[in-house]
């Protein structure tokens, strides 16, 4: 079963070909960073007129690398939940176009659902339950995973994502490079590793609250203080060790928080997902803290981090294998919770 | 030729069907922020009222606003991508040019005009009927209505929604009597200037076919923000 991807609810204009729900052949995702980099973040309206631009071309290049024409396309599966409303218009308006125009099932796919599926596509041997850590620029949540599409929200942010965080925080280092393409999450994540990240003590933000929330935008307020405070004192700015030292931080607390949660819920394995699941830091930090729990541990390969179609393909797959199909009436749902998701109408 | 013309760029969201010269449908209803829940139903609708099929249509014509940004993309996207799947042509036809060939009377040059969301803007162009066709003169116009003055005469005839209003501000700012039109964008008068394209060999590049705006989006307001603290 060949399904078509499309994925346009922020900033990436992506599109994949995925074969029953498992294999890639193909994974195209057009970024928008000169934007990005001109405007220091997602200005919607500009990003819905890119996403218009370019979804022709980036649905023809995904089936060029996959070696397929819309002949061979059984499904159609796109992100029409959870995301800026103009982006995501443009992926369901493209979307609903095809399945009609080939008699094809349609299927509206929660974009946050597409990044739990992205582990299930790198790790097929992803066990139920689990508990699952999404982290990118747009979200920031913690799940029990019970079984595939059931979801309850242990805790989320109640302010920045953590990949925000990041991105903020490398602006306002001056770490965003002009000429690379490269978000504020790698910059720091680079810089980091040429500096001591237990040189600065920064706060983790609700480590000790009992509730499994997160709170990001303080911990960035405290880099920011530190800054002033120590060019007014006349001291250095080692950058690489503040980027390492604010890393730290927030490791810390997703590290802390979602193995608090796998123990309280008895799970043995953990998924950690979206864009900041790319860390290195991250990722060791959750290698070394499960396996001294004795719990497995799961990261997408890393193009299947940050936002992508296939992850999209993927989860829609799931949804048609189970009779769960949107019709030409699809609409777009801008804030969608997860939970209660397969009680639902996706429609 | 079967042409199928669609437009979601405004007030109005339009499908209509055109065979040569005969309208074989033409069905529009007042948008309501739902243009895209509806479109691709509504084309449905149109073609299976009319005894037909995706299949049956030659070619597909799209307006292109200027109107709602939102609105425009949805309709262009669909448009496109609908060409794409089914491997027919696709045309654009600019929305002011469709509010033209619907007000025009005669050989009286035509002044066509969207109203840009809120505030007191508009979108214009000015039009001269050769024959069966429209030909634009000058460019396209944003900014204030006094400002179409220069471009009218006495025997322009003004089209668009609310246009008695702008013939009033024009004759007061300059004494010029317009004729004003009353005239919505129709996807029968979408699909009949798309059709006059598509006979004379034309016809647009189905992946690059994009909006036509007019009009830069203000991310001035969102950089300002963002520079004052929130970050």
């Amino acid at each position: 079963m060949l399904v078509l991807g499309i994925e346009t609810s922020c900033d990436e204009t992506a599109a994949a070909l995925v074969a029953d729900g498992k294999d890639i052949l193909s994974n195209i995702v057009a970024t928008q960073f000169d934007l990005l980099k001109k405007y220091g973040g997602v200005v919607p309206e500009i990003a819905a007129r890119r996403h218009t631009e370019l979804i022709g071309y980036t649905v023809e290049e995904a089936l060029d690398k996959a070696g397929k024409t819309l002949d061979d396309v059984e499904a159609v599966a796109v992100s029409s939940m959870q995301g800026l409303i103009g982006c995501l218009m443009v992926g369901v308006a493209a979307a609903k176009s095809i399945s009609y125009a080939r008699g094809l099932p349609l299927i509206g796919v929660h974009h946050v659902e597409g990044h739990i599926f992205a582990n299930r596509l790198s790790n097929p041997d992803l066990p139920f339950p689990h508990v699952c850590l999404t982290v990118s620029g747009g979200h920031t949540l913690l799940l029990y995973v019970k079984e595939e599409s059931s979801y309850e929200l242990l805790g989320t942010t109640l302010d920045d994502a953590a990949g925000e965080a990041f991105d903020k925080t490398a602006k306002f280092l001056g770490i965003l490079y002009a000429d690379r393409n490269t978000g504020g999450g790698r910059a720091i994540d680079e810089l980091s590793r040429k500096g001591d990240r237990l040189a600065f003590n920064f706060p983790r933000p609700m480590l000790r609250n009992k509730t499994y929330d997160f709170s990001f935008s303080g911990l960035k307020t405290s880099v920011i203080n530190m800054f002033k405070d120590r060019i007014a004192a006349g001291k250095k700015l080692p950058l690489a060790d503040i980027a390492a030292s604010f890393q730290e931080a927030v490791v810390d607390v997703l590290v802390v928080k979602t193995l608090r949660a796998a123990d309280e819920y008895g799970v043995k394995a953990v998924s950690v997902t979206g864009g900041v699941s790319a860390n290195s830091r991250l990722r060791s930090a959750f290698e070394d803290a499960c396996a001294a729990k004795g719990v497995a541990v799961y990261f997408p390969s890393l193009s299947l981090c940050t936002d992508n179609a296939a992850m999209i393909a993927a989860a829609g797959h799931a949804r048609l294998m189970r009779g769960e199909v949107s019709g030409l009436r699809l609409n777009v749902v801008p804030n969608s919770p997860l939970e209660g998701l397969d009680e639902r109408d996706i429609n | 030729m079967i042409v199928l013309g669609i437009d979601t760029s405004g007030y109005t969201n339009a499908v209509g069907i055109v065979d040569g010269d005969k309208v074989l449908a033409d069905f529009a209803y007042e948008a309501k922020m739902d243009s895209l829940q509806r479109i691709v139903a509504d084309i449905d609708a149109t073609l299976k009222d009319a005894g037909l099929a995706l299949s049956d249509v030659e070619g597909i014509g799209v307006g292109l606003g200027p109107g709602s940004w939102t609105g425009i993309r949805v309709g262009v996207t669909v448009g496109k991508m609908l060409a794409f799947a089914s491997g027919k042509p696709v045309c654009g036809v600019p929305t002011l040019e469709v509010l033209a060939f619907t007000a025009r009377d005669g050989s009286r040059p035509i002044c066509s005009i969207i109203k840009v969301g809120a505030g007191d803007a508009v979108y214009a162009a000015c039009y001269h009927p050769e024959g069966d066709f429209l030909d634009r003169i000058g460019d396209y116009y944003v900014g204030d209505v006094k400002g179409l003055t220069g471009m009218l005469t006495g025997s322009t005839v003004l089209a668009g929604k609310d246009v008695k209003e702008y013939a009033r501000v024009i004759r007061k700012e300059s004494g010029t009597n317009v004729k004003a039109v009353e005239a919505a964008p129709g996807g029968a008068v979408v699909a009949c200037l798309a059709a006059q394209r598509f006979a004379r060999g034309e016809k647009d590049d189905v992946l690059s076919l994009t909006p036509l705006y007019l009009k830069e989006s203000t991310a001035k307001a969102f950089v300002n923000k963002y520079k004052r603290g929130h970050a």
